[in-house]
């Protein structure tokens, strides 16, 4: 029963970040590639630097076919194809990058099991108990480090440096040498994966709501509980009915919170729950117990009692959440650059006079409110100690990248690599996802709107040339129909330079954020602490938010610290001490 | 001496076959009832999935104390064990009586309507009774609407401790009252008419035959249905919970299963949970066996 349960929470999870992922990144992580042309992969392909290795090139070329044809085996956590075209009948077997690779390169991909998404972890752990492992996988942080501990994977420091296709290093190293070095220890690459860094916090308004009541963008905290108490009261949509909210929340406002929250809020106070940020003294202070965190509950538990935050916000979850948003019951949300994809755009469709414009997070001194960013890796792909040929691996990655060129994705192309033609991305790992893909696509896709272009035009070693191409087909459909709400999620989220990643990127370019310093591995006491520690801040805060005493925030601070959150400090500080140089 | 084996007898020749036939089952149970009995190893280790049962370092105790030293742990075990026994408690005397009404309508038609509509909500899972109860009880619910229609002031269920919690046991007796009450019914039904019709020819109204037949025809299956349910005693209904708690409500009904799940979220702690898991079953054997005992030594009565 327990374990059912489990399983549909997490299935939940995991549906909703499939959801979140579908809508963030269009296309997934395709990326343009600009490793050596492989334009006909009947043949061998060119190396790269033909000329610059005059000994034996071919035998580093990051695509490289093999004389003899030479396996690799993977385990599968399978999905069904996501898009409604994709070729009848196509298997993870006969999927059209398993052909194309085995024409190009002579590698045999073969699965050595493949089971539903939801039950991967735990037959994944069960091949981990019984040693059966594959030749290469992507596995989290933490079992990386548990392979490492237990020398079960292969140093890839070499067949990296030789083998990696120069996209596949500009796609590794796209973030200063984060991810390379997060995976080096003693020198030694036990892994390749990529980083991604946390959204920045914004808010989104009704505008049309503002104009009703004649009230102007709200920039200081101040006015913003101004115009948020107005929208509880002054009847901002005008149906004569008492039946709106200022802010939307739900019950994972600070913990795990990933949107309709209140992270923003503690953020205006200098307050970083979750982060861990570089004191005066240069140690590593705790952010959830910054002096901030008290004047952040006070304010929430006056908008509380006010009535400005939902009554039951802390009975309804995200979901539910959104569900207030959607019907035209609430008219400012804290959140990230993806809002508008959802729920927003549904709000549009129920209500066509409803005009959401993203705003910065409101601030109380006068200084910008900086939202904090932090730092975590992609799964890593790791390659079997026991497999003799580890640049195989390295190769598989090179292949993808170079899959995601954009004569493969563009669907006019007569080399055109789609789900139509059995090609299902989904299935082919490793797929290494390009950071910047979200910042690449705006620059190319504004760049060609404001020129007026009819075409996107983009070279050829653009590496987000799919989210690209998508973006410019919906932006150019809300800019012809701005009733086209599904278009305009798609523009106003990720291409309008005030929408939400235009905004999120002026936050980034003006550097108003603060950096979690801590990206390592869960620390031994957060992993015994951490479930206990988490209980007692979701308590703690949700019942001051609510109305209990605010002192009862001090007495918080002292058994926070007591439970292990001393213990906790103290180990992350060792982290920073050996991982600062 | 004539030899009797059993293998040539008659007797044989109709039974052999039938014991033939449970080998399968049996050995299935063996593989799957008894054989994952094994992983109580894991309770007693620092267990890595990469080293499995047999080379994970054995760390003793270790475990529970890392359990029972949680922070919360007392609490959590005291809300486990008070909404188990009023779970169960409930979950008996309601039936008991619901049976022992339902018997007394004249048969027909509106007993079978009654009994069906009774057992009816048993079918449905938390999941989706779950979200229509915070419906029911929200701000805006039916609840709500006739307390403030009555002029008093909404109450939020959800977020008050001493509602919480008697919602959350009503609502488990309500959805599981159906089950216990069918077993209660064919407890009555299987009652010799006869002592019946002796006892309307003694005298006896309704009432005194409920007391004096119809309950002590019924006590077997009472102890043994008490017996059984006493093993779960640690069993708060996890699901059900984790639908419906919430973080104010952790100081009221955060049981040992929502506990133990949050800290699997975390990271994957297999040990402690077996430990957790070890801990209720060796506290549900105890229980089961102390009921046992004292249904024979104060009624003579043997269940198994």
């Amino acid at each position: 029963m327990a374990r059912k349960s489990v399983n549909l929470v997490v299935g939940t999870v995991l549906t909703l970040s499939m959801v979140l992922a579908a809508c963030s990144n269009g296309n997934d992580n395709k990326q343009g590639s600009e490793s050596p042309s492989a334009s006909a992969p009947a043949s061998a392909p060119a190396s790269s630097q033909p000329s610059a290795e005059p000994v034996d090139s071919t035998n580093y070329d990051p695509l490289g076919k093999y004389e003899e044809p030479l396996t690799i085996t993977q385990v599968l956590s399978y999905r069904p194809p996501e898009d409604p075209d994709t070729l009848k009948g196509v298997t993870p077997e006969t999927n059209g990058y398993l052909k194309d690779l085995k024409e190009m390169t002579n590698i045999d991909v073969k699965y050595l099991w493949s089971v539903p998404q939801d039950q991967f972890q735990q037959k994944f752990s069960l091949a981990i108990a019984s040693g059966d492992l594959p030749d290469v996988m992507m596995v989290d942080q933490q079992t990386f480090e548990k392979f490492k501990e237990q020398d079960l994977i292969a140093d890839l420091t070499d067949v990296y440096e030789k083998y990696a296709s120069p996209t596949m290093k500009k796609v590794v190293e796209s973030d200063g040498g984060l991810a390379l070095q997060a995976t080096t220890s003693d020198g030694k690459l036990m892994g390749v994966t990529t980083s991604y860094q946390s959204p920045v916090q914004m808010g989104y308004i009704r505008a049309d709501w503002l104009k009703n009541l004649n009230l102007q963008v709200p920039t200081t905290m101040e006015e913003f509980e101004q115009v948020a108490e107005a929208f509880v009261k002054n009847d901002p949509d005008k149906n004569g009915k008492n039946d709106t909210y200022g802010i939307s929340m739900n019950k994972n406002f600070l913990i795990n919170a990933w949107g309709f929250d209140a992270r923003g809020i503690f953020y205006a106070y200098d307050s970083y729950p979750g982060g861990w940020l570089k004191g005066d003294d240069g140690k590593l202070l705790a952010g959830d117990i910054q002096p901030g965190t008290k004047d952040a509950l006070a304010k929430l538990q006056s908008w509380y009692s006010k009535g400005i935050l939902d009554k039951e916000f802390a009975l309804k979850d995200e979901n539910k959440a959104s569900e207030d948003i959607v019907a035209g019951k609430v008219g400012i949300t804290l959140g990230e650059w993806w809002v508008p994809n959802w729920p927003l755009n549904l709000n549009k469709d129920k209500d066509p006079k409803a005009d959401w414009i993203a705003i910065p997070l409101p601030t109380v001194n006068g200084e910008p409110t900086k939202t904090l960013i932090s730092q975590t890796l992609n799964e890593i792909m790791v390659v079997n100690k026991k497999y003799k040929n580890p640049e195989a691996a390295i190769k598989l990655a090179n292949f993808y990248l170079e899959m995601q060129k954009p004569k493969y994705i563009d669907k006019s192309s007569p080399d055109y690599r789609g789900p139509n033609k059995g090609y299902v991305y989904l299935w082919f790992m490793p797929r290494l996802i390009y950071r910047n893909f979200l910042n690449d696509a705006f620059n190319a896709v504004n760049t060609a709107l404001d020129a007026k272009q009819e075409k996107l035009d983009i070279p050829d070693d653009f590496l987000a040339a799919g989210d690209a191409a998508l973006f410019f087909t919906e932006s150019k459909k809300y800019l012809a129909n701005p009733r086209d709400n599904v278009a305009w999620g798609i523009y106003f989220s990720r291409v309008a330079k005030d929408g939400g990643f235009g905004l999120s990127k002026k936050v980034l370019d003006s550097n108003t954020f603060v950096e979690n310093e801590f990206f390592g591995v869960q620390t031994p006491t957060q992993v015994e602490r951490g479930a206990s520690l988490n209980k007692l801040i979701a308590e703690t805060f949700t019942k001051i938010i609510m109305g209990a005493p605010l002192d009862d925030y001090d007495s918080f601070v002292s058994s926070w610290k007591k439970l292990g959150g001393d213990d906790i400090t103290e180990e992350v500080n060792e982290w920073y001490a050996k991982n600062q140089g | 001496m004539i030899k009797h084996s059993y293998l040539g007898s008659k007797k044989a020749k109709v039974e052999l076959p039938l014991h033939l036939m449970l080998i399968p089952g049996v050995i299935v149970t063996l593989i799957y009832a008894y054989g994952p009995i094994f992983g109580i190893v894991m309770a007693f280790q620092k267990f890595q999935p990469a080293s499995g049962f047999f080379h994970s370092k054995f760390v003793g105790w270790r475990n529970f104390e890392y359990i029972f030293n949680l922070p919360d742990f007392t609490q959590v075990i005291w809300n486990t064990f008070f909404i188990a026994v009023m779970k169960i408690s409930l979950g008996l005397a309601i039936p008991l009586l619901l049976a022992l009404l339902l018997n007394e309508i004249v048969r027909g038609w509106f007993q079978r309507i009654v009994q069906t509509s009774i057992f009816m909500p048993f079918f449905l899972s938390w999941a989706v009774l779950g979200g229509v109860m915070i419906e029911v009880f929200s701000l805006n619910g039916p609840v709500n609407s006739i307390i403030s229609g009555l002029g008093l002031e909404p109450i939020m269920f959800m977020a008050k401790n001493n509602w919480f919690v008697s919602i959350i046991i009503g609502s488990d007796v309500w959805k599981g009252m159906g089950y216990n009450m069918i077993i209660f019914l064919a407890a009555i039904v299987g009652i010799n008419a006869s002592l019946y019709e002796a006892a309307e020819v003694d005298g006896a109204g309704r009432w005194k035959q409920m007391l004096n037949i119809t309950l002590p025809g019924m006590a077997p299956i009472i102890i043994l249905l008490c017996t059984l349910s006493l093993g779960s005693v640690l069993n708060a209904g996890f699901d059900q919970i984790l639908v419906l708690y919430n973080p104010v409500v952790y100081e009221s009904s955060d049981i040992i299963d929502t506990f133990v799940y949050r800290l699997g979220l975390f990271d994957q702690q297999y040990a402690p949970a077996a430990a957790v898991g070890l801990f209720k079953s060796v506290i549900s054997v105890a229980m089961v066996s102390i009921s046992y005992y004292l249904a024979y030594r104060f009624s003579k009565y043997r269940i198994f």
